[in-house]
């Protein structure tokens, strides 16, 4: 009797939301009354006319020339970059994107998204784009130059719509393959597209493996054509084909650095090393991008190594002893000193009391910061060991790296002359926001220390970088940052900008973190003085975590705004992503003549902002809910 | 005022003493809050502090770990002085341990990373001792199913279990309890202080500011009744509950009894 039992051994799922028909869809939302349906009716033309003379003026327009935008492809990329060196950007770029999946991996994002909503999504952009390639008008005509022919009017000539359909095979292909994707989706699915949900990293890995994989068949643009409207070069050497295999090798390099993650993040320093890696990303990026050091060995024997044995030997020593437990107030003592020592070295260096390397000055510093920090790592001998260990191998990074920065480059090439386009500004905003994030936590815990004397100095800084316009800023950095340094030193236009672009925008950081911190109730502070936590442990494991969590909305919201500010760049002649569709393109006569050709740059370049910022925005809505903003 | 050194049980009588109040005043602003108090609890004794509210019993326990600073009179507590320095603080803290009417526990750590914490970051001890201590904390207060749980998911006597088991984590000598069981619905209030009268058996030195006269007569070594930011009297639950000597410790039975 029992066979036809079946014990359900699945958790019981929640009762299924109620969904409405597409029919009572539209009656309860677009025209429940008579008031609504008339709003409806209006926004509805507006929406469709608007849509309609924005695709006209986007393609269809004898002033467009999407060509300006294919030809240059690589001036958008990375401006007048040597073409023959492209490797280094690959190199950079495949390093960041290697970080970005194993951080992804790590922090897994449990965010999904219902195959419903995917295979909705694919239909609805199918329809938009098969909307749009209706509504175009028919093409203009044009004479045997390219030109398009007018009447005496004025009134450019139009083929038919049939030409016009017949030209547009693509867009038309597109749209029904998006259609058709979608609806396989739907009807493939069944019941299983309302309970079957999608991780949201692996959807966007999909789309953009599916981008990535159109460049092998479909042409997206070319380097460049002679006079003849030939493409330079071979009649290979279009962009998709130079390009394809990178991308591919970038796509592939993501996926299998997120597996990585996922796979390295049962380990606890895990987390603490990428961290340490993306702080040292910027440097590596740097040097790939622009250096090609000649290092002068003699000089790495006879100098570096012995100083870098001397500092971690000695200092690791140091470091060991000052994490015993016991040492009390002695370590308090020698930490204070060594403070006073890497102060000293920077205060007689400027007057020149006496020399020292560069090198020597930073590791005193590190050296110090590690004293201070070390009652805090105290505890048994493995601790203390894994603690000097830590040290000698952040010494080696750092005396390797400065050892690199100061080699002179093989590569003759000034950065500010020929390094730009969004290659610049994905790096500036990158980078600027990683050095703003805890420059502004920093500066928001001075702000709302005790000690009165940060509290001032916070308070002043903040106060006057927000008063002041983000232009001004930047020409500060620009003209008089150079004046400041020592003589012999020089800071190129861009890292002089890209600090100003920290300083700025970690000043409005730090007034978000100080609105968390505000939030961060007076029982926690107790809580932790009462189980015996120091002022610094209670800031780092108490306070900060809970501050940050409740300031990630406008966090993310300064960090949009810091990418875009990135474009700001081109008043003071750094040829970032909108300077080259602004200015670069424009004047651009030869091989072809693009003058005056802007409004398609600057679409095309809004276009890859707005991704990146409806990137961050959606992400911080992921972390949010992950992080429970809002429900203690 | 009545005598408030003298308890008066047997099996505390040779034992030393653990917190030494002398003349202890406190201001906020121009309001007093404690005038000159004066007290000796034992090692091992369980106190409670009595009184209405705004008479000072909690701003008295939150000055003897430093949660408050006294401005006048000795806080002494097992030999160390309570001043500006740091280190005494420090050293006080770590000895005490305290348990709040809000719990405060962290919200964004689990519960086994709230118990864990102290031990690890204050004691240092390694990460899998400390957890095993947790393990048995949580096993102590009842809990050992909600370890990998966060605060926000437990009920708020579970949650103040979670901050007793997280003060305990410390191996502190005294525990001040700050009306552990104001804030929490009646049906939770029970197992909260069966967790204290388990301590308290235990050995721990205890202070517990709490409006549970039954706890009180069934625990407590001595009463001590506060108002105005004043000891009014101070005697074992027996005295203080049937014999009373003082007028206002009277009156104020008369309210709540």
């Amino acid at each position: 009797m029992t066979d036809h039992i079946t014990i359900d051994q699945t958790p019981a799922l929640p009762p299924e939301k109620p969904r409405l028909t597409a029919g009572s869809w539209v009656r309860q939302n677009l025209f429940s009354s008579v008031r609504s349906g008339i709003l409806t009716v209006i926004f509805g033309v507006f929406s469709f006319f608007a849509f309609k003379v924005l695709v006209n003026t986007m393609f269809e327009n004898p002033d467009r020339d999407w060509l300006a935008v294919k030809t240059n492809l690589r001036l958008y990329a990375a401006f007048a970059y040597p073409i023959t060196q492209f490797v280094r950007v690959w190199v950079a770029l495949g390093l960041v994107l290697a970080l970005l999946g194993l951080s992804l991996g790590i922090w897994r994002s449990a965010s999904a998204v219902a195959a419903r909503t995917i295979a909705s999504r694919l239909i609805a952009s199918g329809l938009t784009v098969l909307a749009g390639t209706l509504l175009v008008g028919p093409p203009v005509l044009r004479d045997e130059a390219g030109e398009p022919v007018y009447d005496e009017t004025f009134e450019a000539l139009r083929g038919t719509w049939r030409s016009g359909l017949e030209q547009r095979t693509g867009w038309f292909l597109l749209a029904f393959a998006l259609v058709a994707a979608g609806v396989a989706l739907w009807f493939g699915l069944g019941s299983r597209r309302n309970t079957l949900t999608v991780p949201t990293t692996l959807v966007v890995w999909i789309a953009s493996g599916v981008v990535i994989g159109s460049t092998w068949v479909v042409r997206y643009g070319h380097y460049g054509l002679d006079p003849e409207g030939v493409p330079v070069g071979d009649p290979d050497s279009l962009v998709a084909m130079s390009t394809r295999m990178p991308w591919t090798v970038m796509w592939l390099l993501v996926a299998v650095a997120y597996q990585l993650g996922r796979f390295v993040s049962r380990w606890n320093s895990s987390r603490l090393l990428i961290t340490a890696a993306w702080f040292l990303a910027p440097f590596i990026a740097f040097w790939v991008i622009l250096r090609d050091p000649a290092i002068d060995y003699g000089h790495v024997w006879s100098t570096d190594l012995p100083m870098f044995l001397g500092f971690g030997v000695l200092g690791g020593l140091l470091l060991f002893l000052l994490a015993d437990p016991k040492i009390g107030e002695l370590g308090r003592f020698i930490a204070f000193l060594l403070v006073v020592v890497a102060a000293l070295t920077f205060v007689s260096g400027f007057y020149g009391w006496f020399s020292m390397l560069q090198k020597a000055r930073i590791s005193f510093c590190l050296l110090a910061l590690f004293a201070l920090m070390a009652n805090n790592f105290a505890g048994d001998r493995q601790t203390r060991l894994r603690f000097a260990g830590a040290w000698v191998l952040l010494i080696g990074i750092a005396h390797y790296f400065i050892t690199l920065m100061n080699s002179p480059s093989t590569l003759e090439l000034r950065a500010d002359s020929f390094l730009g386009g969004f290659l610049f500004t994905m790096f500036a905003a990158l980078f600027g926001l990683m050095f703003s994030f805890p420059l502004g936590v920093l500066l928001a815990l001075a702000r709302t220390s005790t000690l009165p004397i940060f509290r001032l100095l916070a308070t002043w800084f903040i106060e006057f970088v927000r008063g002041v316009p983000f232009i001004t800023v930047l020409f500060f950095f620009d003209i008089m940052l150079p004046l400041f340094l020592p003589a012999g030193m020089e800071a190129p236009d861009m890292a002089a900008t890209v600090l100003g672009l920290v300083l700025f925008s970690s000043a409005y950081l730090a007034e978000n973190v100080r609105g968390g911190l505000q939030s961060v109730r007076r029982g926690q502070y107790e809580a932790a003085d009462a189980i015996g936590l120091t002022g610094a442990q209670r800031t780092s494991l108490i306070v900060l975590p809970q501050a940050l969590r409740v300031s990630i909305p406008p966090l993310v919201g300064q960090a949009i705004t810091t990418y875009k500010e990135t474009s700001l760049f081109a008043i003071i002649g750094v040829f970032d992503f909108l300077r080259v569709a602004n200015y670069v393109v424009p004047n651009q006569s030869t091989p072809v003549n693009f003058i005056g050709h802007k409004l398609e740059g600057l679409i095309f370049v809004s276009f890859v902002y707005w991704l990146g910022s409806i990137t961050m925005s959606k992400y911080s809505q992921n972390l949010e809910s992950k992080m429970g903003v809002g429900e203690r | 005022m009545t005598d408030t050194s003298v308890a008066d049980t047997d099996r505390l009588s040779g034992n030393k003493d653990m917190i030494v109040c002398e003349g202890v005043n406190k201001w906020f602003g121009d309001f007093q809050a404690l005038k000159g108090v004066t007290a000796t609890i034992k090692e091992q004794e369980v106190v409670v502090v009595l009184g209405p509210s705004g008479s000072g019993k909690s701003t008295w326990i939150r000055c003897i770990n430093r949660l408050e600073a006294h401005q006048g009179g000795t806080i002494i507590v097992d030999g160390v002085e309570l001043s500006n320095d740091l280190r005494n603080i420090e050293k006080i803290r770590s000895e005490v341990g305290m348990v709040f009417q809000q719990f405060n526990l962290f919200p964004h750590l689990t519960v086994r990373d709230n118990v864990t914490l102290a031990p690890i970051w204050v004691r240092k001890r390694p990460r899998a001792e400390a957890e095993q201590l947790a393990m048995d904390l949580l096993e102590r207060v009842g809990i050992p199913e909600q370890a990998d749980k966060y605060p926000g998911q437990l009920s708020g006597g579970q949650q103040q279990r979670v901050a007793i088991a997280r003060s305990l984590a410390m191996e502190p000598r005294v525990m001040l309890f700050d009306e552990p069981t104001s804030a929490l619905d009646p049906e939770m209030i029970k197992e909260v202080l069966d967790v204290m009268k388990d301590l308290a058996r235990g050995g721990m030195t205890m202070m517990v500011v709490t409006h549970e006269m039954g706890f009180a007569r069934e625990v407590a070594d001595r009463i001590i009744f506060m108002e105005s930011g004043e000891i009014v009297e101070s005697g074992t639950p027996e005295h203080f509950f049937t014999n009373p000597t003082e007028e206002r410790t009277k009156l104020f039975l008369s309210q709540i009894l």
